[in-house]
C-alpha cells in the first residue's frame, strides 16, 4: 500500500488574525478514524484551514504525549509525529485526549477527538477550544 | 470490487475445508530479539510496499509488532489458500484493517477475512471462513503515572451500566483493571470485526457473560445472536478474544472488500457454529518458512544469506537448517 503521508494545511506562526476570529475561518482538516490509518480519500465536507498552534502549546503536547507513551526524553516527537506510529493503541489515544482536556481545561468532542492522529492537529483543537471558551 | 459467489454444499469434504478456513495464530515476540540485521532480513520477506509501514513506527519494538504482524497475515493466507506468494495483495480499508483483494475466482471459502492484533508480547492472526473475525489482544499493564481507579475512570464513558458495576465492584485495583482490560478487549474484537473504528458508541454495547464464557452482547439494548465472543486468558497477563459475526454488520468501507455479505440462515448458521480452534504458537522463523517455501523467493535472497558470526541471530541458524 502506498505510504501517505497526510498534515493539515497550516499557516506560519505569524497568523495575521486575532483568536477570536478563528471560528470566521475557513479550515482544511483531513479526517481520520482515531485507531489506525489516514483515509485515502479527502471528505469534502471538512475542509477548514487552520492557524497553526503556538510553539508552547505544540510543545506541551508533545510532553503530554511522550508521557503517555513513555518515550524516552530524546525520542523525536514533533509536530508531525503520529500517535500511531509513536505506538498509541486505542487505550493510549483516549488518555492522551483526557490529558489534554486536563492540562487546557477544555472539553474534547468524541467526534473531534477521532480526527485528532497527530500532535499539530492535537494543538490546533485545544488552541481552537481555548478561543472558543475565551 | 466483489468476486462472484461460490455456491457450496454442506458435506463432510466441505465440511473439512470450511474448518480448515478458521485459524488462529499467535507468536510470542518476548522470545524475538533480533538484530538490527536479522530484523531486515525478516522484513525482505514481505513485498516492498509494506516496509514503510513498517519503520514509520518510532519505537523497535512496535516496528517488531507490525513486522510479525505483517508476516503472519501474508502467511497464512499463502498457507490456507494456497495463492502464490507474489500473488497474494493486502491492502488496508480507511479505517486501517487489512484484508485480501481477492481476484482469485477459485478461493475455496465462501468469505475468507481474517484480523490481527499485537500488544505487549503477542501478536496474533484470526481468520473464518463465512463470519467477520475480530481479534484484539490486550496486556494487563499496571498504569505508570496513576493509581488503577484514576486510570479506568478515563474509560467510563465507554462501558454500560452493568458493565461499570462490574469493574467497579471488583475485589482489588488488580481485579478491577483485569475486568476492565477483559471488557476492552471484546469492545475492540467487536468493532475490529466490522472495521470501524473506536468512534462507535461503546456504552451502548453491553457484553454479557457467566465468569466470561457464554459471552454475547447486546446493542442497545437488543440482543445480537448472530454473534458469538471467545475471551481467553495468555500467560504474563494478557488476554486475547475473539468475536465472530454478521458479514452484514461489517462497516461500508470494509462491506466492499468482502466476497460474499448475505448468506441464507442455514448456511449462516453453520458458519457460526463452527469449531473455534484453539490458538497455533508460531515463531518467525516459522512464517519466513512458509513464505520461503512458497513460489517466489525474493530476487536478491543470496545476499541475505550472510551466515554471519553473530550468534544471537536466529537467522544463522535458520539459514543452517535449509542446508
Amino acid at each position: 500500500m502506498a505510504s501517505i503521508t497526510a498534515s493539515s494545511v497550516s499557516f506560519p506562526a505569524s497568523c495575521p488574525l486575532k483568536q477570536n476570529q478563528v471560528s470566521d475561518l475557513k479550515k482544511v482538516s483531513l479526517s481520520f478514524s482515531r485507531k489506525s490509518f489516514p483515509s485515502l480519500r479527502f471528505q469534502p465536507s471538512r475542509f477548514r484551514i487552520a492557524c497553526a498552534a503556538k510553539p508552547e502549546t505544540v510543545d506541551k503536547v508533545c510532553e503530554i504525549v511522550r508521557k503517555q507513551l513513555a518515550l524516552p526524553a530524546d525520542s523525536a516527537v514533533t509536530g508531525e509525529s503520529k500517535f500511531a506510529s509513536l505506538g498509541a493503541d486505542s487505550l493510549d489515544t483516549v488518555e492522551i485526549v483526557m490529558g489534554l482536556e486536563e492540562e487546557f481545561g477544555i472539553s474534547v468532542e468524541e467526534e473531534s477527538a477521532q480526527t485528532i492522529t497527530t500532535v499539530q492537529e492535537a494543538a490546533d483543537m485545544i488552541e481552537n477550544l481555548k478561543a472558543k471558551k475565551a | 470490487m466483489r468476486c462472484g459467489q461460490v455456491r457450496y454444499q454442506l458435506g463432510e469434504h466441505r465440511e473439512m475445508e470450511l474448518e480448515n478456513g478458521v485459524q488462529r495464530w499467535i507468536v510470542d515476540i518476548s522470545n524475538w530479539n533480533p538484530s538490527p540485521h536479522c530484523f531486515s532480513f525478516a522484513m525482505s520477506f514481505l513485498p516492498n510496499h509494506e516496509y514503510s509501514s513498517i519503520t514509520r513506527f518510532v519505537e523497535l519494538e512496535d516496528q517488531k509488532r507490525a513486522l510479525v504482524s505483517r508476516l503472519l497475515q501474508y502467511a497464512l493466507v499463502h498457507q490456507v489458500l494456497g495463492i502464490p506468494f507474489d500473488e497474494i495483495i493486502i491492502r488496508r480499508t480507511p479505517e486501517g484493517k487489512p484484508y485480501l483483494v481477492c481476484d482469485n475466482m477459485k478461493l475455496a471459502f465462501p468469505n475468507f477475512n481474517f484480523n490481527a492484533s499485537h500488544h505487549g508480547d503477542y501478536v496474533a492472526i484470526a481468520s473464518e471462513p463465512i463470519c467477520l473475525v475480530g481479534l484484539d489482544i490486550v496486556s494487563h499493564s499496571v498504569p505508570k503515572n496513576e493509581t488503577a481507579y484514576e486510570f479506568v475512570q478515563n474509560f467510563s464513558s465507554y462501558f454500560s451500566s452493568s458493565e461499570w458495576n462490574h469493574i467497579m465492584h471488583a475485589g482489588s485495583s488488580d481485579e478491577m483493571l483485569h475486568i476492565f482490560y477483559r471488557y476492552w478487549c471484546l469492545k475492540e474484537a467487536f468493532v475490529k470485526a466490522m472495521g470501524t473504528g473506536v468512534g462507535y458508541k461503546l456504552d451502548d454495547v453491553e457484553f454479557h457473560h457467566m465468569n466470561w464464557n457464554n459471552i454475547f452482547v447486546e446493542v442497545a439494548g437488543k440482543e445480537l445472536k448472530d454473534w458469538k465472543f471467545w475471551l481467553l486468558d495468555l500467560g504474563r497477563n494478557h488476554s486475547v478474544c475473539i468475536a465472530r459475526g454478521q458479514p452484514r454488520a461489517a462497516t461500508t468501507s470494509y462491506r466492499t472488500t468482502l466476497k460474499q455479505i448475505k448468506f441464507d440462515d442455514e448456511e449462516y448458521y453453520h458458519g457460526l457454529h463452527l469449531p473455534n480452534a484453539s490458538f497455533t504458537f508460531r515463531t518467525v522463523e516459522d512464517l519466513i518458512q512458509v513464505i520461503y517455501g512458497a513460489d517466489q523467493v525474493p530476487s536478491d535472497i543470496s545476499t541475505k544469506f550472510d551466515v554471519s558470526e553473530d550468534e544471537g541471530c536466529e537467522r544463522a541458524r535458520f539459514v543452517q537448517q535449509l542446508g
